[in-house]
């Protein structure tokens, strides 16, 4: 934003007759500067410099190399693809669940559906799709006799990596759709429109920020997965971030990896700039101080409930249908070849990997909060407070999500091994990467919520003579509950989840629950592996309804309604 | 309810020791060999010494890229198994701490190196392994020659190793070198040849295993211990030989450089380089071929490699050309459609 002198000295004053505004911006900076800007300079430092000299070189290399430049159109197509049908279906749940009138039951039903990809790592999904979908899969071979299905490629990880993502999606439109007052709709009824035109010309347009942020947080999701192209695009469909993570853990090539990571980072930043640019041009302001009639949703009809429900259900069958499959292959000796019932597996994990158990949870316990109150924190200052630095900030605070897990796991092992900073080996370093990695889902949810917030409510309180503080406390945050609960959960559902990043922070001292399902299958351990993804979804299943107990208990009345936890 | 975040960090905090506290008498290591091997071998080790093991597994590639990351301020005191060319790899990063343990003189001149940065606790050969059920449908035997891999009827259904992350697929890569005098264009010839029968390079050497069990692959090319331990589980899989002979990698052991805990190391080392382990390996029922010449190799073993022609991977040879040899192999083996 261009800001005359004037103006920018006038912010400068505001911010410092402001001591709570003062001190959460410089404490935010302060932590952005070292666990988001520093590994990132090192990582610079690597791609752009050999023997101490500036060069484009290594840069050079890489985009001279056809095979890489395949690579990244591929990543790309991967990305685009994914970003589409995981954002649609994604609406597609979403609007069923708030718009179609369901009994809390069935909204509950298509919670739990979406969750199960959510909590689960991505590659456990791949696995089962390796089984279903081979020359001798269950599905292809066993039940449609199909010979010679080839599972890898394009079509396989692109069906996948939806079927993961997808929940992120599901999880940003769901507040947003029923942040939308049914009185507005109804304005547009009583004027004589139908339903399909209430739809396009109401419903929809009141989404498009959440659908642009949809499809972002998706697209960066797949350009930052390795795990499930490594599994099923197979050697016809390289993508990027798999060859970067080859690149490292088999070449020893830190350089080689970063560079490509780097040609992967522009256009992760290019879709967020053009999303946040083209988004911000828009007004969504549906809550207003004002309050209306309590009315029923109207926007589908009665009739049209059972087939969007069907279709729903249809996804979700599928889902279960893949996480039964890997239930089934925790509880019986080796899958494929002797079927007998055993608890051999659970034994095996409540014994040797009771360690990776503890660690996993202490990590994603201590990480949860303080990713859910960062994630509000940078929301709330970025949208609603004037400050020097506040659009850098934002751009700042998405750094860690946008890049590919593998380089921020690569930046973090080569800035906290060496002095000044020693953290490797510790669990703060693991925190601190999931904390920054995985907020941007609450930032934004926050961001979100806060552009359907009418100012004039906050205007109110402060003209009443509240400091900021107050403003946000007793004001903001109740309307924002939903969005720090979602970005709280999402926290706790990486941490528990993810690998990409932390597979080269963990140490002797600190495992990950996922690191050693990724090696127990790499050893052929395929039992032990189920089980723990088995032990995964439950956890993370309690730990989810907990914080949705205390969500309903805690709602302050006249909030956004939020059917769950899910839905913030 | 603010209560209850609150105290979630606050958990966190005071589980912390938890995971920090180790006995005064622990080695740590990185182990290259899988979880279901290492851990007993260092539960026996604990049980002979008293001394305790704390170890996290990597794949070879990733065991040496976390070593070299950590040079300047070592995790671990030993790097346990892989490969020998990982160690090798390793020696030219002046990462591991030379050093000669009792058995170092009872082993074969290919079992060690000269001056001690690594010493060998295993020795382990690579396998065809194929589907029986694969092989009937197709009316194939099972492959008695690098050609016999060629035929049509395995077109997208071969699974191996991937050269940029896995041990064993150089140890393949160098076996076909081998097969045809180390002339590099036939043997690169070869392998585009075989490159449409391919469905898949795995990122680890036994990634392929589970798929040829499962019959979603046909067949594939493994270490001898991957394959026995899939046909041990239950699969129905059948383990042969080529006939122009496939190479064998010695599984090592080393030092490293700066290890917090040098002395406990090398006791581990003493362990694991003498008959005390490796007369285990059949016990556990680990298809690993003995590295110390005074123990035996155990009967069921010793009956599939009877008639095997099996040579050594030349240990210099392939350390100063493996880097050259997978770049080539990346460039032109597996991009090939």
């Amino acid at each position: 934003m261009n800001q005359t002198p004037a103006n920018r000295a006038q912010t400068v004053r505001r911010l410092l007759q402001d001591p709570t505004l003062l001190t959460s911006v410089v404490i935010l900076w302060v932590l952005l500067g070292l666990f988001v800007l520093y590994p990132l300079a090192w990582l610079l430092l690597r791609t752009f410099t050999e023997g101490g000299t500036l060069t484009l070189a290594n840069l050079l290399a890489i985009l001279k190399d056809p095979n890489h430049r395949q690579s990244f159109w591929n990543s790309l197509l991967l990305a685009a693809l994914v970003g589409l049908a995981g954002t649609a279906l994604g609406f597609f749940f979403a609007f069923t669940a708030v718009r179609a009138n369901l009994s809390k039951a069935w909204g509950t039903v298509l919670d739990a559906a979406c969750l199960l990809p959510l909590i689960s790592p991505p590659f456990t999904t791949a696995i089962a799709m390796i089984f279903s979908f081979g020359p001798r899969g269950l599905i292809t071979y066993h039940l449609l006799g199909i010979k010679g299905f080839t599972v890898y490629g394009l079509g396989s990880t692109w069906f996948s990596e939806t079927l993961t993502f997808f929940p992120i999606a599901y999880l940003t439109l769901k507040p947003i759709l029923s942040g939308i007052d049914p009185n507005v709709e109804d304005m547009a009824f009583s004027l004589g429109s139908s339903r399909w035109r209430v739809f396009w010309t109401v419903t929809l347009p009141l989404t498009v920020p959440g659908l642009a942020n949809a499809f972002l947080l998706l697209f960066a999701a797949s350009l930052a997965d390795f795990a499930t192209p490594l599994i099923l695009a197979g050697n016809q469909f390289p993508v990027l971030p798999t060859q970067a993570y080859l690149q490292i853990t088999g070449l020893f090539d830190l350089k080689g990896g970063a560079v490509l990571s780097f040609v992967l980072l522009v256009p992760a930043m290019i879709v967020y700039l053009l999303q946040r640019y083209w988004v911000s041009r828009k007004s969504y302001v549906t809550i207003t101080g004002k309050v209306g009639a309590q009315t029923m949703v109207k926007s589908v009809a009665p009739w049209a409930r059972y087939p969007l429900l069907g279709v729903c259900l249809l996804m979700a069958g599928a889902i279960l249908y893949f996480y039964l499959l890997l239930f089934y292959a925790s509880v019986v000796m080796a899958l494929g070849a002797n079927h007998a019932w055993t608890l051999q597996h659970y034994r095996v994990i409540f014994t040797e990997g009771l360690k990776a158990i503890r660690d996993t949870l202490v990590i994603a316990g201590a990480g949860m909060p303080l990713g859910g109150l960062f994630g509000i924190l940078v929301g709330y200052l970025v949208v609603k407070k004037e400050f020097p630095g506040r659009q850098t900030m934002e751009v700042v605070s998405m750094v860690n999500y946008s890049l590919p897990g593998t380089i921020v796991g690569i930046a973090y092992l080569m800035a906290f091994n060496d002095p000044p900073l020693v953290l490797t080996g510790t669990a703060l370093v693991i925190v601190a990467c999931y904390v920054f990695r995985y907020s941007p889902t609450g930032i934004r949810a926050t961001v979100a919520t806060l552009q359907q917030i009418d100012p004039s409510i906050e205007e109110a309180s402060q003209s009443l003579g509240a400091g900021s503080g107050t403003t946000f406390r007793r004001i903001t945050l109740p309307l924002i509950l939903p969005a720090f609960f979602a970005g709280l959960g999402v926290v706790f559902i990486r941490s528990m989840t993810a690998i990409s990043a932390t597979i080269f922070l963990v140490s002797i001292n600190w495992t990950l629950i996922t690191v050693r399902i990724l090696e127990n299958i790499t050893e052929l351990s395929l039992g032990p592996a189920a089980a723990f993804s088995v032990l995964v979804v439950a956890i993370v299943f309690v730990v989810i309804a907990l914080i949705g107990l205390a969500l309903r208990r805690f709602r302050a009345a006249g909030a956004v309604e939020v059917a769950s936890i899910l839905g913030g | 309810m603010r209560r209850w975040i609150l105290f979630l960090p606050l958990l966190g905090i005071l589980a912390l020791p938890a995971g920090m506290a180790a006995a005064a008498d622990t080695v740590n290591a990185y182990s290259i060999w899988p979880e279901n091997w290492a851990r007993p071998m260092f539960q026996e080790f604990e049980k002979a010494t008293g001394i305790k093991v704390n170890f996290v597994r990597f794949s070879s590639g990733e065991a040496l890229a976390r070593v070299i990351a950590e040079k300047n301020n070592p995790r671990v005191d030993v790097l346990f198994g892989g490969p020998v060319e990982t160690h090798a790899a390793g020696i030219k990063e002046g990462i591991f701490e030379p050093y000669k343990p009792p058995a170092f003189a009872a082993l074969p001149a290919r079992m060690k190196h000269a001056e001690g940065q690594w010493v060998a606790i295993a020795d382990d050969p690579l396998v065809f392994m194929s589907n029986t059920k694969f092989l009937k449908e197709h009316n194939l035997t099972a492959p008695a020659s690098w050609d016999d891999l060629l035929n049509p009827a395995y077109k997208n259904m071969i699974q191996m190793a991937d050269a940029r992350t896995s041990g064993t697929a150089v140890t393949r890569i160098f076996s076909i070198l081998e097969v045809f005098g180390r002339d590099e264009e036939k043997a690169f010839a070869y392998m585009k040849k075989l490159r449409p029968n391919v469905q898949l390079y795995t990122k680890s050497g036994g990634g392929g295993t589970l798929p040829v069990g499962l019959g979603q692959a046909g067949a594939g090319i493994f270490f001898i211990v991957d394959a026995l331990d899939t046909k041990a589980k239950g699969y129905d899989v059948v383990v042969s030989f080529p006939k122009e002979g496939i190479g064998t990698a010695a599984e090592a052991i080393a030092l490293l450089k700066g290890a917090k805990n040098p002395e406990l190391g090398k006791k581990l080392i003493d362990w694991a380089s003498s008959p005390a382990m490796q007369s285990l390996f059949a016990t556990y029922k680990i298809n690993f071929v003995p590295a110390h010449p005074e123990v035996k190799v155990e009967a069921s073993l010793a009956e599939v490699l009877k008639g095997a022609k099996i040579f050594p991977i030349d240990d210099a040879y392939a350390g100063a050309n493996r880097k050259r040899i997978v770049e080539r192999w990346i460039n032109e083996v597996l991009p090939a459609q």
